[in-house]
């Protein structure tokens, strides 16, 4: 039997083999019948339903549990939504009476939803997603009715190959990366939740095959080649044996420069303190994007200034020769936080986030954050970088800056000791591309982070499966507004970075460098490959590839370009 | 038999009966022992909704200045009015 080349797109530069394992949580089966129910057996499929409900309730309170620990309360709140509406009267009225009238349970909590459902959608932000959880709780309703078998994401066996449709953010939750050789799915792309998850946990992943997926059967051995971004059905024998011997790439300790001398910083982007470690294991040589969110996430209360500063401390200290850029608070009405006044807004990635909240808020945190940061500045280790985030005016940058200026003033007259660090600015907005120029000769450094520059250079929402093709970096319009953030930078005297996913993608490493990027920051996990290909680029081939990429007109032509270069 | 109580209520939070008000709203009403229903100042009797369903309270689309009327019927039904006029008259995020 020869092998079955499935082509998708690739998240995590590793390769697994295993036996699949297919999640399909809005699977039927044979006892779906449609067949009305004989009056006699009517009171015996209510009482099914109440038995499904019951077992949807406890299933519920699990994941609730399970997710709260090991990712975090707000995650967990997803699951109070889905128990709101698994017990909410609209639908238990419908159910029972379409269920009295003969239709069978699943049939009748499918009708039960349906209007609910169209009703969300058609709502707007927010409200609309909610459709989403509607969705869930009718599918696993549905399942525990059709006895279909529920495959525990936490328990799969070790060596399995997770197959699914798509895997939700709660899904990835559960995984164990002790045990998962790999996954793939039909939907989603290298910016979804589902491919940063897996280059985080450095997991072999293949994302956005399409429904050839649905030709490979459980229990089949295949290969995921998150590498390559293919599936193998029926591999060789040898295939399989490379997949299950290959090794990461070499850890590249120190810097690394291109043929020619060229020094390119390859650093670490940090969303969890356990990031950390990755980031060093994996020879990063700093931290190009500390997120800060974290450290306000899962908790009642702000972190207090003395708690961020030891944090910040941390992971200077873990980078002693190298630099840390921290990221400011980027926050929006996206995100459920307890003790902050967010904003419900219909369209979060449009409203009040990142520097905006920064500087409109009078919660003091912007301050707080300003001061353990400068105080972290003058400890032990690395040196430190603050940026600013979703900046898109000359103003809103100054009045960061004199905020800046006001702690300094502050700690001064406190008598505390501190130091200022570089600051930056990221390039994420058209705004910050046009007026790159500006804002560069006021800061030290830029940073480009390329997935909320796609999203809103090319209009087109970060999770948007419909969309996700417009969220390709090698667009043309996004290689311009690279290149002329970039020259602003340079231009000025300011060194610049990127620290979206296209910095990671081993592929790119030349065109980025040809670029004119002098730091570049990732998943850890992608780190060697990178280092190892900015040592293999030559200046003038890098800069003429460039060159080339922003003279075409579509992405084909940029492609081409990279397969032929 | 009680007799109903009811009370007309203005919406504070910025998002109306929506999102987390909604759910807090919905929580509230599930939370006592009392039949609590609601509608539109304008509406009557027949007109009111399950104030215990996310899905009917969501699909009234009230919003942020307009006024909402509930009636509760039960044991705890001055209670439940009253800490359902608290979630209504709750700025968001203050809860």
């Amino acid at each position: 039997m020869s092998e079955r080349v499935i082509e998708g797109i690739g998240a995590t530069p590793r390769t697994g083999a295993g036996s699949v394992v297919w999640y399909r949580p809005g699977a039927t089966s044979e006892d779906d019948s449609e067949e009305p129910v004989p009056e006699s057996d009517r009171e015996a499929e209510r009482e099914r339903f109440e038995t499904a409900r019951e077992r949807a309730r406890e299933e519920l309170e699990a994941e609730r549990e399970r997710t709260a620990e090991r990712v975090g309360e707000e995650e967990a709140a997803v699951f109070d939504a889905h128990r709101q509406f698994l017990d909410d009267p609209q639908i238990e009225e419908g159910v029972t009476e379409a269920i009295e009238g003969g239709t069978p349970a699943a049939s009748a909590v499918r009708e039960a939803f349906a209007d609910p459902i169209t009703q969300f959608e058609g709502m707007d932000g927010q409200m609309a997603e909610r459709a989403d959880d509607l969705r869930d709780v009718r599918d696993r309703l549905v399942r525990l009715l059709v006895g279909g078998e529920r495959v525990d994401l936490a328990e799969l066996p070790e060596g399995s190959i997770l197959l699914a449709e798509r895997l939700t953010p709660s899904d990835t939750a559960q995984l164990d990366p002790e045990r998962v050789a790999g996954f793939a799915t039909s939907t989603g792309g290298r910016t979804s939740h589902a491919a940063i998850f897996a280059r985080s946990l450095a997991i072999p992943a293949v994302l956005g095959v399409g429904s050839d997926l649905e030709s490979i059967e459980e229990d089949e051995r295949i290969v995921v080649d998150g590498d390559e971004g293919i599936v193998v059905a029926d591999p060789t024998d040898e295939r399989v044996a490379a997949a299950r011997t290959a090794t990461a790439d070499e850890v590249l300790d120190g810097r690394v420069a291109t043929v020619d001398g060229r020094e390119v910083e390859v650093a670490a982007n940090v969303g969890r303190a356990a990031d950390l470690e990755g980031a060093v294991s994996q020879g990063a040589d700093g931290i190009g994007l500390y997120r800060t969110e974290f450290l306000f996430l899962d908790r009642e209360e702000p972190p207090a200034e003395a708690e961020q500063y030891e944090r910040y401390v941390e992971a200077l200290e873990a980078f002693p020769e190298g630099r840390v850029v921290v990221r400011t608070l980027d926050i929006g009405g996206d995100k459920r936080i307890p003790y902050l006044d967010l904003p419900d807004e219909e369209n979060p990635f449009l409203g009040e986030r990142g520097i905006r909240r920064s500087l409109s808020s009078d919660e003091g945190l912007f301050e707080t954050q300003l001061r353990a940061l400068l105080r972290a500045g003058a400890a032990e280790g690395g040196d430190l970088a603050v940026m600013f985030p979703l900046v898109s005016t000359v103003e809103e940058l100054e009045a960061a800056l004199s905020r800046v200026e006001a702690v300094a003033d502050s700690l001064a007259s406190e008598g505390l000791e501190y130091a200022m660090p570089e600051l930056g600015v990221m390039i994420e907005t058209p705004g910050a591309v046009f007026m790159a120029d500006e804002l560069a000769s006021r800061v030290d450094f830029l940073s480009i982070g390329t997935n909320d520059l796609a999203q809103y250079v090319m209009a087109a929402a970060r999770e948007n499966e419909r969309v996700a093709d417009l969220h390709d970096p090698l667009h043309p319009p996004m290689l311009r507004a690279i290149a002329r953030s970039v020259e602003a930078a340079h231009d000025n005297d300011a060194w610049i970075g990127m620290c979206g996913e296209m910095a990671g993608d081993p592929d790119l490493t030349e065109l980025l460098v040809g670029l004119g990027l002098d730091e570049l920051s990732m998943s850890a996990v992608t780190i060697p490959a990178v280092k190892g290909n900015v040592s293999g680029v030559e200046d003038e081939r890098a800069r003429d590839l460039a060159t080339h990429a922003l003279t075409t007109t579509t992405r084909v032509d940029v492609t081409n370009l990279l397969s032929d270069s | 038999m009680s007799e109903p109580h009811e009370r007309t209520v203005e919406i504070v939070p910025e998002a109306g009966l929506h999102a987390r008000p909604a759910a807090k709203f919905v929580e509230t009403a599930n939370d006592h022992d009392a039949t609590v229903k609601i509608g539109s100042a304008e509406d009557g009797d027949e007109d009111l909704i399950d104030a215990g369903s996310m899905i009917a309270v969501t699909s009234l689309g009230v919003k942020q200045g307009e006024h909402l009327r509930i009636v509760a019927e039960g044991e705890d039904a001055e209670e439940a009015l009253d800490a359902l006029e608290r979630v209504l008259s709750t700025p968001e995020g203050k809860s």
